[in-house]
């Protein structure tokens, strides 16, 4: 403890020192305590909730989709109404073991059709799109940490963002670490210590941070043996490298992954089924790795995506931009079941399902609740929802 | 008002800013070239590119053995032309089209259909018409796979193209409601391609067509105008809008001058767009000939490929095999850029985006490989301050001169400066 303590003090004096950045790194330096870890999943490209929490004794819902509704024989059944998608059955012990949390009906008011509007405000929390920052980003500056919450992946999501930098994105473990030539580390260091002004000193922070980070990173990331086998994808890769971040108590609080490709306008089964399958075999991979790692108590995932679809298919076999769509979360923190009612779909606006519980209310039960913050401060507004953790 | 001209002849520093944003950087004799020259006389002569391209590319796509192997080879032909061509603000224009009228290789898998969407973004790079350039991009087998409307039909709209055509090639959110984004499905119905679908068939050339059966005839009400519109009358329109000019410009802007753009100085550029119709080329040479452009300096984050390219063209265009070249492009995907593949159709927003702890160590290890390893280039002289900075002496500078070539190669090129255009 010692020793974190002592890299936050010095990170804070850096980073505050170099940038100008409000000073609430220094401040809350020493409250960055805390063991539980938030995955959050991004399903990017608008998830189709119908087709993955099927309401498989609605007749409307097959009425809408000739095509590419999930037939009643091939849901895996959850309740006397509703199946998920047959591409999730390695969540399926997960269920029986009340480890899984659907949420129904989740959105926004005035939804946003773009994807890029409306993943901006998952991302920022704010409907009305007035913030930059992300959530993520202003959670940390709550904590105090700049490596309070991390991405795992290539580039770093809105929602990582604060008001003056980003926080870490760790696409690989192991590459994360820099090798200098010997003789280079002086000149290097005198090279960063030139002044400088605009971009040039925004990237002179980020090279700093990321020295920071990645001493942190290699200190405890050796320990870590997998304790299950994930599957060849790119997405099951990140979730062993968030496994490993955790098991190794590198001390991030967030570690955010993202799977894209959710954006079927054309030929929806194939594509949709596909990446279901990936979620779900990536997901059922890392719980089973946290249990052998003996972390498992202290990591929920919680996962969303920016919309849903239409209800009724298109001409193409697929599905254009809708608005709400389903939320879910799991690990033996989470009370297990279907939250919220499911959407009616006799009562539709402009073809869409009609939100009924704000996402903001999800998120505030993780903060409040898991990550024991201030949930309003962060959000903006108090917001209620479901109590999807146990 | 549009933008102002430049009031003096160039400097040294002026040149090497010129070529940063235009040309990926340059050797400190093609800068030198620049300098005393007038800034409109530098501008029309680099937009005066011809379809020439580079001698001797390794790479053919229809050599791929599979649509994976074809696409890698695209890369490769593209990171090829990019570094060796004989016009750089041509390739420079191509890369910032591919960023906007996006296609994913993702979804794209024929090789014939990147080629000609390459060749369209190369012949409308400075494009004096932004609708025929629009148009054409619309009715191209890689976009019309890219956003289904090749299966737009009649009764059986698809809206992903008619969305993303206002969303982010035209107006931009906001001038538009839902209805319009309905209606201009229903006018681009009928639009589609033949041949070159499936695996099997990835070298064969898809062709537009336009099936008059499956197109709906109906009246439609689009931005404000009523009428049997057609595809290409939604094209006109959605061009047409004021809106338009301000957004595109915007991007040029996000390009070439900064990457938290000037609102002020973007306003010139669209009333020019307006006033031209929307010549892009006309909007260009007056951009890279103003004021705005030459006093806006290290404002631009370089992009993966940017670095990439811009590190070779500096270093003076050494020969790499075909091999380092491919991996290069890989590179620049891990990156966060990987050519014809940005990760969502809004493309790369660029800027501090390129910057995370991961992307910064991967510049840190290409730089090495170019400049220290066994495998780095034989270097007779290392590229001069100027050409690695921007400036002919950088706080830096003492230092820098301090080290031998190679060290001082690897340190500048790893320097916030050589990171910024």
């Amino acid at each position: 403890m010692t020793n974190r303590r002592d890299f936050l003090k010095l990170s804070a004096l850096a980073v505050a020192a170099t940038s100008g950045m409000p000073g609430f790194l220094a401040r809350a330096a020493a409250q960055a305590g805390g063991h539980k870890t938030l995955v959050v999943i991004q399903l990017t490209g608008g998830n189709d909730g119908l087709n993955t929490l099927i309401p498989y004794t609605n007749g409307a819902y097959y009425a809408a989709r000739p095509n590419i509704a999930i037939p009643r024989k091939d849901v895996l059944t959850v309740t006397g109404d509703l199946g998920m998608h047959p591409s999730l059955r390695p969540l399926m012990s997960l269920w029986d073991g009340g480890k899984l949390a659907w949420m129904e009906n989740v959105g926004y008011p005035n939804p946003n059709r773009s994807h890029f509007a409306s993943m901006a405000i998952w991302h920022t929390a704010d409907p009305t799109q007035a913030q930059a920052e992300g959530w993520i980003g202003r959670l940390a500056e709550q904590i105090g940490d700049p490596f309070c919450a991390s991405n795992v992946g290539g580039s770093t999501p809105q929602a990582l963002r604060a008001s003056d930098f980003s926080l870490p994105s760790i696409e690989s473990t192991d590459n994360f670490q820099l090798k200098l030539p010997d003789g280079m580390q002086t000149p290097f260091q005198s090279m960063l210590n030139s002044p400088r002004t605009g971009e040039a000193a925004y990237l002179t922070r980020a090279t700093r941070q990321m020295l920071k980070n990645t001493a942190r990173v290699q200190e405890n990331a050796k320990k870590y043996r997998a304790g299950a086998t994930y599957p060849q994808t790119r997405f099951a890769g990140q979730l062993r490298e968030a496994a490993r971040l955790i098991a190794a108590g590198v001390g991030q609080r967030v570690l955010y992954v993202s799977l894209g490709g959710f954006d079927t306008h054309a030929g929806q089964r194939a594509e949709q089924d596909a990446l279901l399958s990936t979620l779900a075999e990536g997901l059922a991979a890392f719980q089973t790795d946290l249990e052998k790692q003996g972390v498992a108590r202290d990591v929920v995932v919680m996962g969303f995506s920016e919309f849903g679809r239409r209800v009724a298919e298109n001409g193409s076999a697929g599905t254009d931009h809708g608005k709400g769509s389903v939320m879910f979360a799991l690990g033996q923190g989470v009370k297990g079941g279907v939250h919220g009612s499911s959407p009616d779909l006799e009562k539709l606006s402009d073809g869409d399902i009609m939100y009924k519980q704000d996402f903001r209310g999800v998120y505030a039960e993780a903060l409040t609740k898991w990550l024991n913050l201030n949930a309003r401060e962060i959000l903006g507004g108090s917001f209620t929802g479901p109590s999807w953790l146990a | 008002m549009s933008l102002s001209p430049l009031p003096r002849t160039l400097t040294a520093e002026d040149a090497a800013h010129f070529l940063r944003r235009t040309a990926f950087g340059a050797s400190d004799a093609q800068i030198r070239a620049l300098v005393g020259q007038d800034a409109r006389t530098v501008a029309k002569a680099a937009l005066a590119f011809d379809q020439t391209l580079a001698q001797g590319n390794p790479f053919d796509p229809l050599q791929g053995a599979s649509p994976g192997a074809s696409i890698q080879l695209t890369r490769g032909a593209w990171l090829y032309e990019l570094v060796y061509g004989p016009h750089p603000l041509r390739e420079k224009l191509a890369l910032t089209w591919s960023n906007h009228f996006v296609v994913g290789t993702d979804k794209v898998r024929n090789a014939p259909a990147l080629a000609g969407y390459l060749a369209l973004l190369r012949r409308h790079a400075a494009s004096d018409s932004f609708e025929r350039f629009t148009l054409e991009i619309a009715q191209s087998p890689a976009m019309l796979r890219y956003l289904d409307n090749d299966q737009n039909r009649k009764g059986r709209p698809n809206e992903n193209f008619s969305r993303e055509l206002l969303e982010l090639f035209t107006t931009g959110i906001g001038p538009y409601t839902e209805a319009d984004v309905r209606e201009g499905a229903r006018a681009l119905t009928g639009w589609t391609y033949v041949g070159g679908r499936g695996n099997r068939q990835y070298l064969d050339e898809p062709k537009f067509v336009f099936q008059a059966g499956q197109f709906d005839g109906g009246r439609k009400t689009y931005l404000g105008q009523s009428g049997n519109l057609r595809g290409e009358d939604i094209v006109r329109l959605a061009t047409a809008h004021p809106a338009t000019a301000t957004f595109v410009a915007r991007k040029l802007h996000r390009a070439f001058v900064a990457d938290t753009p000037d609102e002020q100085a973007v306003a010139g550029s669209a009333e020019t767009w307006r006033r031209t119709k929307g010549n892009v080329g006309a909007v260009l040479e007056e951009l890279l000939s103003s004021e705005a452009f030459y006093t806006s300096r290290a404002r631009i984050i370089r992009s993966p490929i940017e670095f990439i390219v811009g590190a070779l063209r500096t270093l003076g265009q050494p020969q790499f095999d075909a091999k380092t070249l491919l991996n290069l492009t890989q590179t620049a995907g891990r990156m966060g850029q990987l050519l014809l593949e940005p990760d969502t159709v809004k493309g790369w927003d660029g800027g501090r985006e390129w910057i995370n702890d991961s992307t910064l160590l991967l510049r840190l290890q290409v730089a090495a490989g170019l400049t220290l390893t066994s495998k780095a280039p034989n270097l007779s002289e290392p590229p001069s301050l100027l050409a690695m900075t921007g400036q002919e002496r950088p706080a830096a500078a003492v230092l820098l001169s301090s080290l031998k070539g190679r060290q001082r190669t690897y340190l500048g090129m790893i320097s916030p400066e050589f990171q910024l255009a």
